[in-house]
């Protein structure tokens, strides 16, 4: 019988629930220095963005297969992580869940927290054998989430997901940099991220969708409210990574004038501006122009260097969930 | 002082026979006493024997081009076996850290008595043993089978993933460990099989970039093209055959089977049993016979198309239920 409980870890609902929990994490274990959007940034999330039709709430932790985006984002911080997950009522699942339990204490005793499909992602940061729990951080609540080990996983949505973070290997600046933007590219030249649905939209569709469902009137506010939030910090996390980085690259300063520019455009983007809908559609579409210009440097950029990851075939990447 | 660390399973048959990763699958769970299923049930049942895919130029890399990660944890999944596995590039940063988690995965599933799967030299190969210095450097041998010989053969742990051919290292890196079993309902496993089978031949695999594969359904239509226009790798093409004419004889099997337990079956049955005799024709003529391939595959074509069409009216109310996503359990 033993127990952990990691004080110092201390997640705070900012940014994406993903990233607000790995900053977390890895702050807390030493293991990260420097503000929020840098690691934002140079894991790429900043630049995931996703919308469903309906602008529904989902759309914000909708930006792909997790398994696929998240293990990315952590291998270019140079991270080995381990994660699980899948559809709970698969028959498979219950011997999956006591086989993560094991490792999630595992990771507690190394002192290193875990992220986990609340919904949203959250940290588990606690463990206590005599009563059979698990503690978790949601990052709006200074209470903990309390989770039984048999109810671990199991929540309103059909799917569970934990992620464990590993040891590091240094990487050069230059190559996080260069592969966040890389991925920032594929992000944004990839329409649906979750196939065969084409209900939710990446990148430079996610754009289009907003803006049809604004114009068809057809739209959940909350959600939209919610994904407006979300973006807009995201777009500032991009400014001011690319801010801090723009003295690698001529594309990047450039990059760095649109993310400004685009800064001041969604200032005041939102269902309560006065201009209304046909304001907040012509400032989406501003938007989405100069990221998509921002895009082009970026691709700019990477043409100047080999890609091997991305000009060999893998044996692993996108699938459709089965 | 340090000591070497050595363990080696014994008694474990693998045995190549145009079935890459099912042969090496089929020998792990067989020794591990986690399956008696033959070789054309267990290419059914984990939907392997089900999914084809070849690349534009029938180059002999098309038998192994599919997503190893996803299509092998289901294979496993959907017959109930526990398993973990991953995949990345060898020239990553993080492949010195996963290399080291990988060795040591494979050791611990050696230390449990099951053997583990690996990509190495070109092929899937069954680890079942390993020799290591005792003193966390790190070093030592792998061993295993690859099924083409009895022998045991070893390789150097820094050659995981890339292999030994030092002028050809390969870009992935691959293993899977299997963990445990849970018993599952063979006919209910079956029945899955037969929706998998449909979501196959209609999907393309995500993987593989459409201007150089053809999955599914479009596998036949590459063919022919590619032997039409005389662009295809001859060698490839010969192995690329020979592997899919093992995979649906097996299927011809497993859909027996299943004509056995349900007579309505019978239909899909017997149009897989015209497909492998089509791949037969296909194995008995050289790769030149463009003409004569050609009016194979495409009646070949005709009679799989016959056979799904049948698979579909056999589970169509849980083809129904799945509305624009088949494969999703």
């Amino acid at each position: 019988m033993s127990s952990v409980y990691l004080d110092n870890i201390r997640m705070k609902r900012e940014s994406q629930s993903f990233t607000d929990s790995l900053y977390a994490i890895l702050t807390a274990a030493d293991l990260f220095e420097g503000p929020k959007y840098r690691l934002s940034g140079l894991s790429g999330m900043a630049f995931k963005f996703a919308v469903h039709e309906r602008l529904l709430p989902l759309s914000v932790t909708a930006y792909g297969q997790w398994g696929l985006e998240h293990a990315a984002a952590i291998d270019n911080l140079g991270y080995l992580s381990i994660s699980d997950g899948g559809r709970t009522r698969h028959l498979t699942f219950r011997r999956y869940q006591q086989e993560a339990i094991r490792w999630i204490k595992q990771s507690l005793d190394r002192g290193v927290g875990l992220i986990y499909w609340i919904p949203e992602f959250g940290v588990i940061h606690g463990y206590d054998d005599e009563d059979g729990v698990f503690f978790i951080q949601d990052g709006w609540s200074r209470e903990d989430h309390i989770v039984l080990y048999d109810n671990l996983g199991l929540n309103f949505t059909p799917f569970w997901n934990v992620q464990m973070i590993g040891q590091k290997v240094d990487v050069p600046l230059e190559e996080q940099v260069l592969e966040s933007v890389r991925s920032a590219v594929h992000d944004w030249q990839t329409p649906f991220k979750l196939l065969p649905d084409k209900e939710i939209a990446s990148g430079k569709l996610a754009y289009d969708f907003f803006i049809q469902a604004l114009r068809s009137g057809i739209y959940d506010e909350n959600g939209g409210r919610y994904i407006l939030d979300s973006y807009r910090y995201a777009r500032h996390e991009i400014r001011d990574y690319l801010s801090d980085v723009k003295g690698l690259w001529p594309e990047l300063a450039e990059a760095h004038l649109y993310y400004e520019e685009l800064g001041h455009h969604i200032a005041e983007l939102s269902f309560d501006y006065s201009g209304g809908i046909p304001e907040m559609i012509d400032k989406l579409t501003a938007a989405a122009q100069l990221e998509d210009q921002a895009i082009q440097q970026f691709n700019k950029l990477s043409a100047r260097y080999a890609d091997p990851s991305r000009t060999t075939v893998t044996r692993w990447i996108t699938h459709s969930a089965r | 002082m340090t000591s070497l660390m050595v363990n080696t399973l014994q008694g474990i048959q693998m045995k190549a026979e145009s079935r890459p990763y099912l042969d090496a699958m089929h020998a792990v769970l067989t020794h591990a006493g986690w399956t008696t299923l033959f070789k054309p049930m267990l290419a059914g049942m984990t939907v392997n024997g089900f999914r084809m895919a070849v690349h534009r130029r029938l180059t002999a890399e098309s038998v192994t081009a599919y997503n190893w990660h996803a299509e092998h944890f289901l294979a496993a999944d959907f017959i109930g076996i526990l398993v973990s596995s991953k995949a990345e590039f060898t020239f990553r940063r993080t492949f010195p850290l996963y290399r080291k988690e990988a060795l040591a995965d494979i050791c611990a599933s050696i230390d449990r008595g099951v053997a583990a799967i690996c990509w190495h030299n070109g092929q899937f190969v069954a680890i079942v043993g390993y020799e290591q210095v005792d003193n966390g450097s790190c070093s030592g041998r792998l061993y295993y089978v690859d099924g083409r010989s009895d022998e045991v053969q070893s390789f150097d742990y820094m050659d995981f993933g890339i292999g030994e051919d030092r002028a050809n290292p390969s870009p992935h890196w691959y293993y899977q460990i299997f963990e445990g079993y849970i018993p599952m309902d063979e006919a209910a496993v079956m029945k899955e099989s037969f929706l998998q089978a449909i979501f196959k031949w209609e999907m393309h695999d995500g993987t593989l970039p459409v201007t150089d594969y053809a999955c599914g359904e479009a596998v036949y239509d590459a063919i022919v093209h590619a032997l039409s226009s005389g662009d295809y790798d001859r060698v490839g093409a010969s192995e690329t055959f020979k592997c899919m004419a093992a995979a649906k004889q097996d299927l011809a099997v497993y859909m027996a089977e299943a004509e056995r337990r349900w007579p309505a079956a019978g239909e899909a049955a017997k149009h897989y049993v015209r497909v492998a005799e089509l791949f037969g024709s296909v194995a008995a003529v050289g790769v030149d016979q463009v003409d004569e391939l050609c009016g194979f595959f495409r009646e070949a074509k005709q009679a799989e198309t016959q056979a799904v069409e049948a698979l579909r009216l056999l589970v169509r109310e849980t083809l129904d239920n799945r509305f624009h996503d088949v494969g999703l359990r």
